[in-house]
């Protein structure tokens, strides 16, 4: 599982705070323990008004590199700003996100054509997101001609279905399933992401509903998460689930995983 | 670390293709291959059977541990006189008739062979004739070691035991016997020379009874 470190996000009051006090250890400490729990992917974003957004970004990308190696995934809604600021980053990292809205992909996929940088494309485009399977598929098409263009191969790409919240929601994730299902199907060396928590929006005990999503994505294709590595029940979860898939040789990694301590009881 | 330390270090830690270069790589040094057997490899398994017995590592662990000194072997064997890595003897191990179970079986099996034993395996469900029959191909067996997982097999057991005790070659064998359901109490009751509880003191079981 590729799991994207989702802690270091301004749309987090403690970490809207941070950011307009420029207080950088505590930005620095997130990256860490997140790069500690085993991030392949290190999610930032400014969460700020756009005209200062590039150089918040900046700053907070400064913060990330020093203290780990760990790749940066730039968040912002804004392709501008994505183009401005990504070729800051020490490594190549994760570009989060274009859509097929206006001219997104356009902006950045040229950008990234020759580099190593990967690309989460969320499936909307300029109707919205699409309500059922077939539309968001379409969309998927689309965009995959799009890359084709660019010449961005699908293990490069990180696709997320756009999951909405379970509680207004009238068939579960059985939409969500079917779309990331017949996406592994056309593309095995695809990334399938999703934005774990957004499932659980409005309801009591979110963890709960957080670790079953996590179970029946990754059992329909999902191999890549944005999340928060610290926390242990999820992290479990996931390497037990990928045990069970039978994608654990003799249960190494599980086993790895609790002896480093990422899960299981804290005090063993 | 030395070479052979370091090969020590890798097969506890289960890394098989680290364990077959390092191997290759103590040969290279002038390394006794006798010396990387024993001390790289066997003592390493040892300890890891050690671990397991403490409840200090998984199952999967011994298994990539064994796995690892595998390769090693591999690499090794070309350069070792023949019949070096069975140095120990041979061992016959097999699941009694009508039990089907062998993920137990297979562990102690692995030990045994990690241990230094020539170790042939007859499977599960195996008669007892079957089993002097293969006894008699192979008459420099030291051991014969038998598994039984259910209650219900264990009648089983008694009766293989039984047929083994009653064999003429009896003086020249030990019976050694194990599974889930299985005690001290009943192995002595049956006839055989020896029990353990789980694969690690299996391996030690059948040095001890090798050598006596």
């Amino acid at each position: 599982m590729i799991i994207i470190g989702e802690k270091i996000n301004g749309s987090i009051p403690a970490v809207a705070k941070a950011i307009a006090d420029r207080d950088a250890e505590f930005i620095k400490q997130r990256a860490k323990i997140q790069a500690e729990a085993g991030a392949a992917f290190i999610d930032c974003c400014a969460s700020v008004e756009e005209a200062v957004e590039a150089e918040t970004l900046k700053w907070m990308i400064d913060c990330i590199q020093e203290v780990t190696d760990v790749p940066i995934s730039v968040d912002s809604p804004s392709a501008d700003v994505l183009a401005q600021v990504f070729s800051y980053c020490k490594r190549p990292g994760l570009i989060n996100s274009v859509s097929m809205e206006g001219d997104k992909a356009d902006k950045i996929f040229p950008l990234i054509a020759d580099t190593k940088w990967e690309v989460i494309c969320l499936l909307s485009d300029d109707t919205g997101i699409p309500k059922c399977a077939q539309d968001r598929l379409k969309v998927f098409g689309n965009l995959m001609e799009k890359a084709k263009e660019y010449g961005i191969s699908p293990s490069r790409m990180h696709i997320d279905p756009l999951v909405e919240m379970l509680c207004t929601s009238e068939d579960g994730i059985a939409m969500n399933e079917e779309v990331i299902s017949t996406i592994r199907e056309q593309y095995p060396s695809i990334h399938i992401t999703a934005a774990v928590s957004n499932i659980s929006f409005n309801l009591p005990v979110r963890k709960l509903i957080n670790i079953g999503f996590t179970v029946l994505a990754m059992k329909a294709g999902l191999d890549s998460a944005i999340l928060d590595p610290t926390n242990r029940d999820l992290l479990g979860i996931i390497y037990a689930t990928e045990a069970l898939m039978g994608l654990d040789d003799y249960c190494m990694e599980y086993i790895g995983a609790y002896r480093e301590g990422l899960i299981g009881p804290v005090n063993k | 670390m030395s070479k052979i330390a370091e090969i020590a270090d890798l097969v506890g830690k289960g890394k098989s293709k680290l364990v077959a270069k390092a191997v290759q790589e103590a040969l290279d040094e002038g390394c006794e291959p006798t010396a990387i057997l024993n001390e790289g490899m066997i003592d390493a398994m040892a300890v890891v059977g050690d671990r397991f017995k403490n409840n200090e590592i998984f199952v999967p662990e011994m298994l990539v541990a064994a796995r690892a000194m595998k390769k090693g072997v591999e690499v090794l064997k070309p350069y070792l006189a023949t019949g070096a890595t069975g140095a120990m003897g041979k061992l016959i191990i097999a699941t009694v008739a009508g039990d089907l179970h062998d993920i137990g079986k297979n562990l102690v099996a692995m030990m045994i062979e990690s241990a230094g034993f020539e170790v042939i395996d007859l499977g599960v469900d195996v008669p007892a004739e079957k089993i002097i029959e293969c006894y008699k191909e192979n008459e420099d067996t030291k051991i014969i070691a038998l598994s039984a997982l259910l209650t219900t097999t264990m009648p089983s057991l008694k009766d293989t035991v039984a047929a083994l005790n009653m064999a003429d070659f009896r003086s020249d064998i030990k019976v050694m016997v194990g599974g889930a359901p299985i005690t001290q109490e009943f192995a002595d009751e049956i006839g055989a020379d020896g029990y353990s509880e789980d694969a690690a003191s299996a391996a030690t079981l059948a040095k001890k009874l090798a050598e006596a």
